[in-house]
């Protein structure tokens, strides 16, 4: 009898591994975009407006969206799109290697845990994180050579997969193909435009009239001329959108023009201060939110105003809704700080170019303002020289404070230079 | 039938130094042996590992065959009837087993301090080539520009790809950004923890020109596994001019031409 059991037990277990490690996982599917659904457009915000999609509404977005973008195993890429299927492909499904022997799903293999299945931004990894990820789906990205409300370039995003984004989480992906780096970069593009996509399709049924209320012209002209082409017409004219960046003067004399640029920088028209401080330190007004993050903020506050007033059982119904949202599908807001301009750190990159365009047209998405238009593109370089020259001034506002820094010291048997302590980046 | 038992037993036992062996003659040959050796060092460390790895090798071959033998010949069923001895012990027994390691590891503890004190005591006097900042996921790294000097304007900032002249001492100056982290090279036979707050000098002279990684040793997050970044060994007039080109990059005041593929190449 023990032998029997002994038996049964050894059988067991190879047989609950089995039945434990090898059932079939159910396919990747794209998440819908709750916090949208829950946030009807500024513009209607009488009391009797929809304040949520129903379900049903809900069912018809993302039907419309699988049938126009497919799933995240198997993307659909009508050629409105202007996205190339075969990079798509190679980016897109699960990690394996094809026919060829070439590594596939390369978004799986290095960007799903902080920018999400859905590019939305909620990786598991992402509520770790300060900043949080990129939520792709407004289609807003910060560090382009782009006018500040375009899209970025295809090289422009190149660009931030090969730096990475310096003081964020964003890592470098320098040793990737470049064959691999455009499949990613036009994989971030697919996700763009589908919760562009998303997005656009929600607000039009907001802004349906009731008579029409649920219904939705399922035709191809309108979902895809109407909606799908004026969203990815912006990203295939990205490309003529690029900001003209005058030649820095040759013999530009540099203390001259940083002596210049400090005076932009404390000045009315730029009023860099502001925010940055009059130290350069980040110290200025430091209480505002990105974007992405201003969202849920407003639908915070107005949570917080339908608790403390009475209000009607279709809006009882949307906060208690929205709490679910809010609980699942968003993260907690986090205001976004004005950049210390002596850490020597710059997520864009560290270019004198680089610092021109954040100059030239802020940056999209956060609080930094576009100078373009308040200060002439000839000054801009005077403030991009006086920035620059920031993490190595010891003789300016900080100088006091950074004499006894500057000591030599000989930490880790190391005797540092003596500058060293301009940059010290830990 | 239960001699049978007891031979089976014997054998598995026996299989044990056999399959060791085995494994190590043919890791080699299947390529999970160590790494190709680039470094002026390397050797040392190397000879190190194989001596001990040889001492180990015949205790380990021995005792097993003992341990064998012992069971082969001592089965109870092989020897019905007969009554094992019993003894206390012996102190002259203890007393070998217990000098002969203890001494073995005091020659080992000797013999090796002056491999460790070229890799990690005896720094090259110069100033860092080099300065690299563990981060999680990835190596950023500064090099002193033009005036020789880090911290200056005039830095060469790069992320993940290390180049370095081939032939010529290399003084790395090693720090960490955020948590604990290890730099490891292993073609340089190079392991060196980073830790946040210390700056911890490294240094090695590469004696090929080629491609290797670099990877972190020390598990500091979930993306441990991909903190990958390469080392590159170039010749002195390649690696000055690799500077001046990466240096040139960084002080762009113009858009780069799209077609010249300079942002994903290096």
């Amino acid at each position: 009898m023990s032998n029997h059991l002994r038996l049964a037990c050894v059988a067991l277990v190879p047989a609950l591994l089995v039945a434990g490690g090898c059932a079939p996982t159910p396919p990747a599917s794209f998440r819908l975009n709750m916090v949208e659904a829950t946030s009807p457009s500024a513009e209607k915000d009488s009391v009797s407006a929809q304040l949520a999609l129903t379900p049903v509404q809900q069912r018809q977005v993302a039907t419309i969206l699988t049938a126009m973008f497919g799933t995240p195993d198997e993307p659909v890429c009508l050629p409105e799109t202007g996205l190339d299927p075969a990079k798509l492909k190679l980016a897109a499904g699960p990690v394996r290697s094809d026919i060829v022997g070439r590594k596939n799903g390369l978004y799986r293999e290095h960007c799903v845990h902080c920018h999400g299945i859905t590019g939305d931004g909620l990786g598991p990894t992402a509520a770790f994180l300060n900043p949080y990820p990129r939520d792709y789906r407004p289609g807003v990205f910060k560090f382009k050579s782009t006018e500040r409300s375009s899209k970025p370039t295809h090289a422009d995003l190149v660009r931030v997969l090969h730096n990475g984004v310096a003081g964020s989480s964003m890592p470098s992906f320098a040793l990737l193909s470049p064959g691999e780096v455009d499949a990613i970069v036009e994989y971030v593009k697919y996700l763009s435009i589908r919760g562009e996509t998303e997005i656009a399709l929600m607000q039009y049924f907001f802004e349906l009239d009731d008579e029409d209320k649920g219904q939705l012209k399922e035709t191809r002209e309108f979902l895809v001329g109407e909606i799908l082409e004026p969203i990815a017409g912006k990203w295939a004219s990205a490309a003529e959108e690029l900001i003209e960046v005058p030649e820095m003067p040759a013999d530009i004399d540099l203390a001259a023009s940083i002596a210049k640029g400090r005076e932009l920088f404390h000045g009315d028209k730029a009023n860099c201060v502001k925010c940055h401080g009059v130290t350069a330190l980040g110290d200025g007004q430091a209480n505002d939110y990105d974007d992405w993050n201003k969202n849920i903020v407003k639908i915070e506050t107005k949570l917080a105003a339908l608790s403390a007033g009475d209000a009607d059982a279709e809006e009882r119904r949307w906060a208690s809704e929205f709490h679910e949202v809010l609980d699942g599908d968003a993260l907690k807001p986090r205001t976004i700080p004005p950049r210390n301009l002596r850490h020597g750190i710059y997520r864009g990159g560290r270019r004198p170019l680089d610092i021109y365009y954040r100059i030239h047209a802020g940056i999209n998405g956060a609080p930094m303002p576009a100078a373009k238009g308040t200060v002439a593109p000839e000054d801009i370089w005077h403030i991009v020289n006086y920035v620059r020259s920031l993490p190595y001034d010891f003789d300016g506002e900080l100088g006091a404070d950074r004499a006894v820094a500057a000591q030599p010291s000989t930490v880790g048997g190391l005797v540092a230079s003596k500058a060293t302590p301009a940059s010290e980046e830990n | 039938m239960k001699r049978l038992t007891g031979m089976f037993w014997a054998l598995v036992f026996l299989a044990v130094p056999v399959l060791g062996v085995a494994t190590f003659a043919v890791a080699p040959s299947i390529n999970v042996w160590l790494p190709s050796d680039v470094s002026a060092h390397g050797h040392e460390i190397d000879s190190l590992f194989y001596f001990i790895l040889a001492l180990t090798g015949v205790v380990f071959v021995a005792t097993e065959v003992m341990l064998f033998w012992f069971m082969w010949k001592y089965d109870a069923a092989a020897r019905q009837g007969e009554k094992a001895t019993y003894i206390q012990g012996s102190h002259t027994l203890e007393v070998v087993w217990t000098i002969i390691p203890a001494a073995t590891l005091l020659f080992l503890a000797i013999y090796q301090m002056n491999a460790w004190a070229n890799v990690k005591m005896r720094r090259p006097d110069m100033p860092p080539t080099v300065e690299v900042v563990a981060r999680q996921f990835e190596w950023r790294l500064r090099y002193p520009g033009r005036d020789g000097l880090l911290g200056t304007p005039d830095d060469l900032h790069i992320v993940n790809d290390l180049h370095l002249p081939v032939d010529e001492d290399v003084l790395v100056q090693l720090k960490s950004m955020d948590v604990l982290h290890s730099f490891f090279l292993p073609n340089l036979r190079i392991k060196q923890d980073a830790v946040p707050g210390m700056k911890i000098p490294v240094w090695f002279k590469g004696t090929e020109t080629g491609s290797w990684d670099i990877v972190c040793a020390e598990l500091c997050g979930w993306g441990h596994y991909k903190m990958k970044g390469r080392i590159t060994f170039v010749t002195r007039p390649e690696f000055d001019a690799w500077l001046e080109r990466k240096t040139a990059e960084q002080d762009a005041t113009q858009p780069v031409p799209e077609a010249s593929g300079e942002i994903v190449a290096n």
